[in-house]
């Protein structure tokens, strides 16, 4: 037993179709200058004048920020509170609206499967839906993540899937 | 690809650089986005099956298009120094797929590889190209850390905009008319 996870939520406590409502973050002009600098540094997202030129038409995040802050919102109300062993990855990440200096953005995390490692009984598998919208309610971004959460008892729950598209032969990574 | 959709060749691997992840790196990137225990506290992460502090996968991913946008940006001051005029990029729509495959620790280097695997000319966007991309990243042992399948777009250099839509474009710069023409699409 992990001492570090043993009181969190393992693999069997969680549910197909459960939502999680993950909250908001504002997204303001300091942030997008900051984010960019470090991890996106074009013109669009580095200065107001060359952001108003381009198609997105004012300072916007970059794709990969709205997805960093929705990952820390993940983290905090859910990735935190279970018994996590690392992420597998994510598939259909769409941008869909760009997200304007200013704009709020709340997420929810639905529980979209649930199926044992078919290689390690120790850990389950769980894919969460994000979807991400602005103030309006309009959807910004949306992916499908898959996590690895230990298990309470190896023995017991259901038979091994085959695991596609992720395949845990060398472990998780993050 | 700061070469137009024409020049791009397909399976030819273009070189990103490397990264060197360090503990207070990984330690700041856990903090502010990913705050999991095994990203953010090295005597906690002892606990967990990778026995030690590792960066946050989304850590080297947002890495790695740091280091992309690097290489376009110095790729394309090549091109204007040899007196050529370089292709444009447009935004990404997405990423099909990201398989986090190996973790990194503390001291990794990690070397990126893009390589444009499919293109073809977009639908929805007159003028524009779709490229469909794969970015490797592998660390100093030559394992794979991770492998992802982009979506991105590139300007198409030989695109002459059809009679229909030059008229349309030159009617919507008539006062009045414009804004009627405008209004209904």
């Amino acid at each position: 037993m992990n001492a570090v996870t043993a009181d969190r939520r393992h693999f069997e406590d969680l549910v197909v179709g459960e939502t999680v409502d993950l909250g908001s973050t504002l997204v303001t002009r300091e942030m997008i200058l900051s984010f960019a600098r470090e991890f996106d540094p074009l013109p669009f997202h580095l200065d107001e004048a060359a952001a108003k030129r381009s198609l997105l038409g004012g300072l916007a995040s970059s794709g990969w920020q709205t997805a960093a802050l929705t990952l820390r919102l993940l983290g905090d109300s859910f990735l935190s509170r279970i018994a996590s062993a690392g992420g597998l990855g994510f598939s259909d990440l769409k941008w869909k609206k760009p997200v304007m200096k200013g704009d709020t953005i709340s997420a929810t995390a639905t529980i979209a499967e649930l199926r044992r490692s078919r290689h390690h009984p120790d850990w389950g598998i769980v894919s969460i839906d994000l979807d991400v919208k602005n103030q309006k309610g309009q959807p910004v971004m949306s992916m499908r993540l898959a996590n690895l959460v230990e298990t309470r008892s190896p023995e017991q729950g259901t038979q091994a899937q085959p695991e596609q598209p992720y395949d845990v032969e060398q472990g998780g990574a993050a | 690809m700061t070469r137009w959709f024409e020049d791009i060749t397909i399976d030819e691997p273009f070189p990103l650089g490397s990264h060197t992840f360090t503990e207070d790196e990984i330690l700041a990137f856990g903090r502010d986005y990913d705050p999991q225990y095994f990203h953010v506290d090295a005597a906690a992460a002892a606990h967990s099956h990778f026995g030690g502090l590792i960066a946050s996968g989304w850590h080297t991913v947002l890495m790695g298009h740091r280091k992309m946008v690097d290489a376009l940006d110095a790729e394309e001051v090549r091109l204007r120094a040899l007196g050529q005029q370089p292709g444009v990029s447009g935004p990404s729509p997405g990423v099909n797929k990201m398989e986090f495959k190996a973790p990194v620790r503390p001291g990794d280097t990690v070397t990126y590889t893009l390589t444009v695997t499919g293109k073809r000319p977009s639908n929805s966007i007159p003028g524009w190209g779709l490229l469909f991309n794969s970015l490797d990243a592998v660390n100093q042992r030559g394992e794979q850390v991770y492998h992802a399948e982009l979506v991105g777009f590139s300007k198409l250099r030989d695109y002459q905009t059809p009679l229909h839509l030059r008229v349309l474009e030159a009617l919507t710069k008539i006062p009045g008319l414009g804004k009627l023409l405008t209004q209904r699409s």
